[in-house]
């Protein structure tokens, strides 16, 4: 009872009723399964009761949150008054705890649509589908969210600053609803497996792999673009273990739809396809072990610290991997196949390719974020580096470009390649010429100009395909084709803009144009922040070579809060390049200095490097000190301007009756003066003013052009769009059958 | 026959690809070292240590932030140089990692990545540098 104490009462109640009534639904699944026909009426009521607790308890958080009710940890940690109203919707998921929160939620309410969808299946697939829910609830009733503090805080910490930005608001709950997702699929093949009912699943479960791979690839489109937009990476991919533990369920959900496809139309891949479900879900259970338990601390920008969950979290992958392997070493084996060779110049045989060179890619990306654990038997704990992704992923980049070249045009039943190329010549013309306008652009490396040859053709001849669809009247059908058009056009955009990037640093003086790349860059002022702007802007015109003048604002300000440093770069996009604007560094231009010993600093065009104290600069100090008259510090200070060196050596004089200062300044060659303001000989440094030195404001940025960076995202949106319409397909197709289905068992 | 070669020649392509991914996986493995093997190591390593207040400076001439950091257990100091955007929670930093190759010549350390890691009370704290 000690523990109930410093729970918040409603929360904690909420929490464990959804506990009871999730353990109540499997209970009546179960007795369904048994044989008890009144017991699935019972299981759906429970379920029922546990969904409304569940979404109480989500209520419950945002309710607290809104109240700001600083008694409770969470809101404590991730809340603060300061904080504008939105950005308490995302003190939701700022946290661990919160993040589980949601997570449970998006799939508790995604259990409602399993359960319509499961048709005869219901009882076995929710009694899996639970288990995985139950998992979570563990877990937040372990890691519980309404903790109390024991006495009421006035004000929260508030949020991390990085994180009060409007895609926090939507971001990780579409991310979320995309690992909950997950589970669907793997319950239905975990399901069919147990109750060695080997048909109709994978009908089922298809359009929720497509529903998967669409939320998830929503997601980690947004994700990389808010990292490219505002956060300031320089990139929209980074291959952090946070990242590539949302890609890598995602690879695998896009080998189960292209696995299932196979299954539906041409019944292969039946065995396949389980375990291809099972390491959909096994892949979200590993990745977030790996960026949650705290193991990868020190590997990952996104820093999770170890929360003490890593023992369930271990419990958690166990049970599911030793459940799947489990079935599947028992049941595998009775999965009737059909041996239908395809001709290798097919289009089963390309798929299949394709689906082994994803597997591959998600292999690889696995085994890479794995390094920390892998090398923790050597002596030096290490890791790879986004070049290493990049390296191995780039011959499957060419592989999947050439299979998708030709998969439109290809058969099931198997052509001749001289009438294949026939009928593509059009689109494989269009896709060389847009190869060879890279290679003349500058893609000159053979890997690359491989890649882009692929790339190029697999658009075209996919593009060209959608538009024949939808010509036909078949646009519902076109959907792999456009998202195949996607791939394509996506693989460029990447190419393009990671690998011939041109990324310069320019020192811009305030009021003084620059040059560099055909433009020409001027800092004219700092916008201070107004009611409509909170954040401190810079002002940078830009005029391109052909006269066109535009200005950009990148940000750059102090959070009030943690006094942190916020940096948001500007974006001026085109079709063909964003010019991308990131400060480095902002000098307001005061000519003070505050020097250690062997430091240099600038003002203006003049270096001044301290060289060190001189302590017989007239006279000697210390014995000045002894004897209590006036002392005479020297300092030894070497400046630099138009690129020569003189020293110079002012002197700071202290009487220690009165305590009164002097502070001669000394000249500098080519005019101005310098002078020693204060001086600290204990902790040995110095602050030095130049007076009579030009010293503007300065700003140091980050100039880079980002070639066909738009391509990316128009890629991911024909892509996503072409997942979206097989999707809607694939529901169809799933309820007419389970129509038909009821049809046959009335009629029996 | 043609298709047991077809299959022959998959295979192999994909053992070639492991091998390939393996090899280039052993070279790119950038371990985490102590300073003192940092300053003697000639491959890409990684440091962590605490960010000596006051010690980063941004030369305009140099177009390069650099700062000292202090390894907890040694109490060695390691200047490092990094030529990148200065990454935001920077000055409250508890301890950073930096990814990269000591320069004989410089006596720097320069770096090609910072991992900034903030006080704990930012568990989802996010700074990240792409180079």
């Amino acid at each position: 009872m000690n523990a109930l104490t410093h729970l918040y009462l409603p929360g904690a109640v909420a929490i464990w009723s959804a506990l009871i009534f999730a353990l109540a639904a499997v209970w009546g699944y179960s007795q369904a399964l048994r044989g008890d026909a009144t017991a699935i009426a019972f299981g759906r009521r429970a379920y029922a009761c546990f969904a409304a607790a569940i979404g109480l308890t989500a209520l419950m958080l945002i309710l607290v949150l809104l109240m700001r009710d600083f008694r409770i940890e969470y809101v404590f940690q991730y809340s603060g008054l300061d904080l504008p109203g939105h950005y308490q919707f995302a003190s939701f998921w700022a946290g661990q705890k919160g993040s589980f929160l949601i997570w449970l939620f998006w799939g508790t309410m995604l259990g409602l649509a399993v359960q319509r969808t499961a048709g005869k299946s219901e009882a076995s697939v929710m009694v899996i589908y639970l288990a995985t829910l139950l998992g979570l609830i563990f877990i937040l009733v372990r890691e519980n969210p309404f903790v109390m503090l024991s006495q009421s805080p006035l004000d929260g910490q508030g949020l991390n600053p990085l994180l009060q930005d409007d895609w926090m608001v939507i971001h990780p709950p579409i991310m979320f609803i995309g690992y909950a997702s997950t589970a669907i699929p793997f319950a239905f093949a975990m399901a069919s497996l147990w109750r060695r009912d080997y048909d109709g699943w994978a009908a089922r479960a298809f359009p929720w792999a497509l529903f998967g791979f669409l939320v998830l690839g929503c997601a980690i489109l947004m994700g990389g673009y808010w990292a490219y937009k505002t956060l300031g990476w320089g990139g929209f991919w980074g291959w952090d273990p946070v990242e590539n533990a949302s890609l890598i369920p995602w690879l695998c959900l896009t080998v189960l739809v292209h696995g299932l496809h196979m299954e539906r139309t041409r019944k292969r891949y039946r065995r396949a396809n389980y375990v291809i479900a099972s390491m959909v879900y096994l892949s979200v259970l590993y990745g977030t072990f790996l960026t949650r338990s705290g193991v990868l601390a020190d590997f990952s920008v996104h820093s999770f610290v170890d929360l003490g969950i890593s023992g369930w979290l271990i419990a958690l992958m166990a049970t599911f991997v030793g459940l799947s392997i489990w079935l599947l070493a028992t049941r595998l084996r009775k999965v009737p196949t059909e041996s239908n060779e395809d001709p290798i110049l097919s289009r089963g045989t390309f798929l299949v390719l394709a689906t082994i060179a994803i597997s591959a890619s998600a292999f690889v990306i696995t085994y890479g974020t794995s390094a920390p654990l892998l090398t923790r038997l050597q002596a030096n704990v290490a890791q790879v580096g986004p070049e290493w992704y990049n390296l191995v992923n780039k011959p499957i980049a060419i592989v999947v470009g050439m299979l998708l070249t030709f998969l439109p045009y290809l058969t099931w039943k198997g052509d001749k390649f001289g009438d294949l190329i026939k009928k593509m010549i059009v689109p494989l013309i269009a896709g060389t010429l847009i190869a060879i306008a890279f290679v003349a652009w500058k893609v000159h490396d053979a890997l690359d100009v491989v890649l882009v040859l692929f790339a190029a053709t697999a658009l075209a001849t996919n593009l060209h395909k959608t538009i024949a669809k939808w010509r036909a009247g078949g646009l519902r059908a076109a959907g792999g084709y456009l998202a195949h058009a996607g791939v394509g056009m996506m693989l460029l955009g990447i190419l393009a803009s990671s690998a011939y990037d041109e990324s310069t640093k320019l020192t811009l003086v305030q009021g003084k144009p620059v040059t560099s790349h055909g433009r020409t860059y001027t800092f004219t002022r700092y916008l201070p922040p107004t009611e409509e702007e909170r954040r401190d802007r810079m002002e940078i015109k830009v005029v391109e070579a052909n006269g066109k003048t535009f200005s950009l604002y990148p940000r750059m300000f102090l959070n009030q809060r943690t006094q942190q440093l916020m940096v948001n770069p500007d974006i001026r996009k085109s079709l063909s390049a964003d010019l991308y604007i990131s400060p480095i560094q902002y000098d307001p231009g005061q000519p003070q200095l505050a020097l250690t010993k062997g430091q240099q600093g600038e003002v203006g065009n003049v270096q001044v490097k301290f060289e060190g104290f001189d302590l017989n600069a007239n006279g000697n100090a210390l014995a000045q000190m002894a004897s209590g008259k006036q002392i005479t510090i020297g300092t030894i200070f070497a400046v630099t301007r138009n690129g020569q060196t003189t020293q110079v050596r002012p002197v700071y004089k202290l009487n220690p009756t009165n305590g009164q200062v002097e502070t001669p300044a000394v000249d500098l060659p080519g005019g101005g003066a310098i002078r020693v303001s204060k001086i600290n000989a204990s902790g040995g440094n110095v602050e030095i003013e130049l007076a009579g030195v030009e010293n503007r404001a300065t700003l140091a940025v980050d100039v880079t052009t980002k070639p066909l960076i738009e391509m990316v995202w128009f890629g991911l949106y024909l892509m996503l769009g072409g997942g979206g319409l097989a999707m809607a397909l694939r529901f169809r197709d799933s309820r007419v059958l389970e129509r038909v289905a009821e049809q046959r068992a009335a009629a029996a | 026959m043609k298709r047991n070669l077809w299959y022959v020649v998959g295979g192999l392509m994909l053992l070639a690809f492991a091998g390939f991914s393996l090899m280039s996986f052993q070279q790119s493995l950038t371990p985490y070292v102590s300073f003192e093997q940092a300053t003697t190591s000639p491959r890409m390593v990684q440091v962590m240590g605490g960010l000596q207040k006051g010690s980063a400076d941004y030369s305009n001439s140099e177009k390069a932030l650099s700062f000292t950091i202090l390894e907890p257990k040694s109490a060695k100091q390691l200047r490092v140089r990094y030529h990148g955007v200065r990454p935001g929670n920077f000055d409250d930093a508890i301890s950073i990692v930096a990814i990269g190759r000591y320069d004989e010549g410089t006596k720097q350390f320069e770096a090609s990545k910072l991992l900034v890691k903030c006080p704990s009370k930012y568990q989802g704290a996010e700074v990240k540098t792409y180079s």
